[in-house]
């Protein structure tokens, strides 16, 4: 049974990861990267000659579209940079052996795990979320740069409400926590860092490149994707396309299917959840019988 | 019998530890009683870290198990290490963060511990000066008395030290026994391993002597250092004189290295064995009492000082 950390040892892990620079790093990564395609991909394509690359651009830079290509590309950008994170705020402990210093005061390793988790979400839930600010505020001057109305509006109807937007950003976060969980998991099983850093890029990677070959087979081998995470965090994605259009420039590496090749949303949200548990069961299951050494 | 279970505040049962066919530790029966400054000596692979590591549960027996405060560790871990401090051998810390802030993580996972008590830890170890300095930048010495700070910050019953003097110069072990000799008397149980048999001797009332992961023996130093007497003589006629002595039921041991004889026994009863070597006509040349110290009753029970000879 899990102990629930008390807002004390929170505080402690929070402690620790702040005065570590990777966070830091890994912000100002989501920073450069909402810069560039906001500014690059957006704004700079669009002023091209190609009037589908415009429409492309349009879609990647303005106001509200500019919301699906940033989640897009920040749930898959997000997952690999929460993965390093998780990785590494695991792992080190195990390098540095502090580990043992945590488990020789009495505290439960359930709660240690837990308390580690609960750190990660809160320092990658509070950088996502201060990069999508930041991504917004590029979008608005981006087109006011370009002097278009800034509105939420879209010419097919109602734009996306506050409550929508929530979901939206609800929709991507939920899609990185698998691949966390995952770094997670590696982090705790191996005990180092260089296996959940490598391992989760390694995943993503392959992952995407998997599910393109699937696809592109057909039949029943397209059918096995509905077992991925990659294919599942897509057809919850899919619900954040703003007028059901896919056509914007994400520096996601991966296919965006009509939403009607892709599970349903909720069935995709069963999956990834049964994927968490699966992780978190495994990284609890072996920190709680592991021999800790120095 | 409740009043015996809490007296005893550190106890093995039959602890063991099995690393593949490594037998590292066998069938050892511990006994800590409170206000016991403890020694666990014993040469470098003994198990002397593997039974703290079973202690405080950084890793699981193969068989047996561990009571601390009369609670089984196996059920109430958590608990029991609440009421305990250690100081691991070679202690980690967060390097990015201060000392004091390594004290602040610390004090978080044992219930919190007041910026007061945090300011007289770091006093009473020390540290006062570089407290505030990342620990990235501590000498080896400076992160055991840190160490010793986050064991003691909580007050514990019972506090748990694997080789704490590793890395200490001279005049920082002399305060580290010296402080180690007043938690004794402050009645604090202390537990503490060694392979330094000056310093436990110096440090400790009680000691157990562990050795390819089976205790040897336990007790009280004072009666360690009765059992290590000896008088050591020069003797007309050594052949014989080792049979007179070693019919006497109250010599412990005779060995004889040319014409010296080295006989265990109690120190007062020199009169007693020179009368009886007189009475079969053999006479002294030579008769001294042996330092009796921990060190010899160390090697006499390992056996490693005849390895030695």
């Amino acid at each position: 049974m899990t102990t629930w950390p008390t807002a004390s040892v929170l505080g402690a892990e929070l402690l620790k990861v702040r005065k570590r620079w990777m966070p830091y790093v890994l912000f100002l990564v989501m920073l450069v990267g909402a810069a560039i395609q906001i500014w690059l991909a957006g704004y700079a394509s669009w002023q091209g000659d190609d009037p589908e690359f415009q429409i492309n651009a349009l879609r990647t830079f303005t106001l509200p579209w500019s919301l699906a290509p940033l989640l897009d590309s920040g749930q898959f950008w997000g997952a690999i940079l929460v993965g390093i994170l998780a990785a590494s705020t695991v792992a080190t402990e195990h390098t540095w052996g502090t580990v043992r210093q945590a488990l020789i005061r009495g505290q439960p390793r359930s709660q240690y795990l837990t308390a580690k988790l609960l750190g990660i979400i809160v320092i990658a839930a509070v950088s996502l979320l201060l990069a999508l600010g930041v991504g917004v505020a590029f979008s608005v001057a981006a087109t006011a740069a370009a002097n278009l109305p800034i509105t939420l509006d879209i010419p097919t109807g109602d734009g996306p409400s506050v409550l929508g937007m929530a979901l939206m950003v609800l929709r991507s976060g939920y899609g990185i926590v698998p691949y966390g969980l995952l770094a997670f998991c590696l982090a705790v099983v191996g005990r180092s860092t260089t296996l959940g850093v490598a391992g989760i890029i390694v995943f993503m990677f392959a992952e995407s490149i998997v599910l393109a070959i699937l696809g592109g087979i057909g039949g029943l081998a397209a059918d096995a994707r509905a077992f991925s995470i990659g294919h599942n965090v897509v057809a919850l994605l899919a619900v954040n396309r703003i007028g059901g259009f896919a056509d914007y420039n994400a520096f996601a590496p991966r296919d965006r299917p009509p939403a009607s090749e892709l599970p349903d949303p909720g069935v995709a949200a069963l999956v990834l959840a049964l994927y968490c548990l699966a992780f978190l069961a495994i990284a609890f299951w072996v920190f709680q019988r592991r021999d800790v050494h120095a | 019998m409740p009043g015996a279970t809490t007296d005893v505040v550190l106890r093995t049962v039959g602890l063991s530890k099995r690393y593949g066919r490594l037998l590292a530790l066998s069938d050892l029966n511990l006994e800590v009683r409170r206000g016991q400054v403890y020694g666990f000596l014993g040469p470098n692979g003994a198990g002397k870290t593997t039974t703290i590591a079973l202690t405080l549960g950084l890793i699981a027996p193969s068989r047996g198990h561990v009571e601390m405060f009369g609670l089984d560790t196996r059920a109430h871990l958590a608990e029991a290490l609440r009421r305990a401090g250690a100081v691991l051998e070679s202690p980690s810390f967060y390097p990015l963060l201060s000392g004091r802030d390594n004290l602040r993580v610390w004090a978080a996972l044992s219930g919190g511990v007041s910026e007061k008590r945090l300011d007289e830890v770091i006093d009473l170890v020390g540290l006062q000066a570089r407290g505030r300095d990342k620990v990235r930048t501590y000498s080896l010495g400076m992160k055991q008395r840190l160490g010793l700070a986050a064991a003691l910050m909580h007050d514990p019953e019972l506090l748990v030290l694997d080789e704490p003097t590793n890395g200490l110069d001279p005049a920082g072990m002399r305060e580290f026994r010296q402080l180690i000799r007043g938690l004794g008397q402050m009645g604090k149980t202390v537990f503490v391993s060694s392979h330094l048999l000056g310093e436990v001797e110096q440090m400790c009332d009680h000691v157990g002597i562990v050795k390819q992961g089976s205790l040897l023996t336990q007790g009280s130093v004072e009666m360690m250092l009765r059992r290590s007497e000896a008088l050591e003589m020069r003797v007309t006629d050594p052949d014989v004189a080792v049979q007179v002595l070693a019919a006497l039921d109250w010599v412990r041991g005779v060995k004889r290295e040319g014409d010296c004889l080295t006989v265990e026994a109690p120190r007062e009863r020199a009169a007693e064995l020179s009368r009886a070597l007189a009475e079969h006509q053999i006479y002294l040349f030579e008769l001294r009492p042996r330092d009796s110290s921990l060190e010899e009753f160390f090697l006499e029970v390992t056996g490693d000082n005849v390895a030695n000879r």
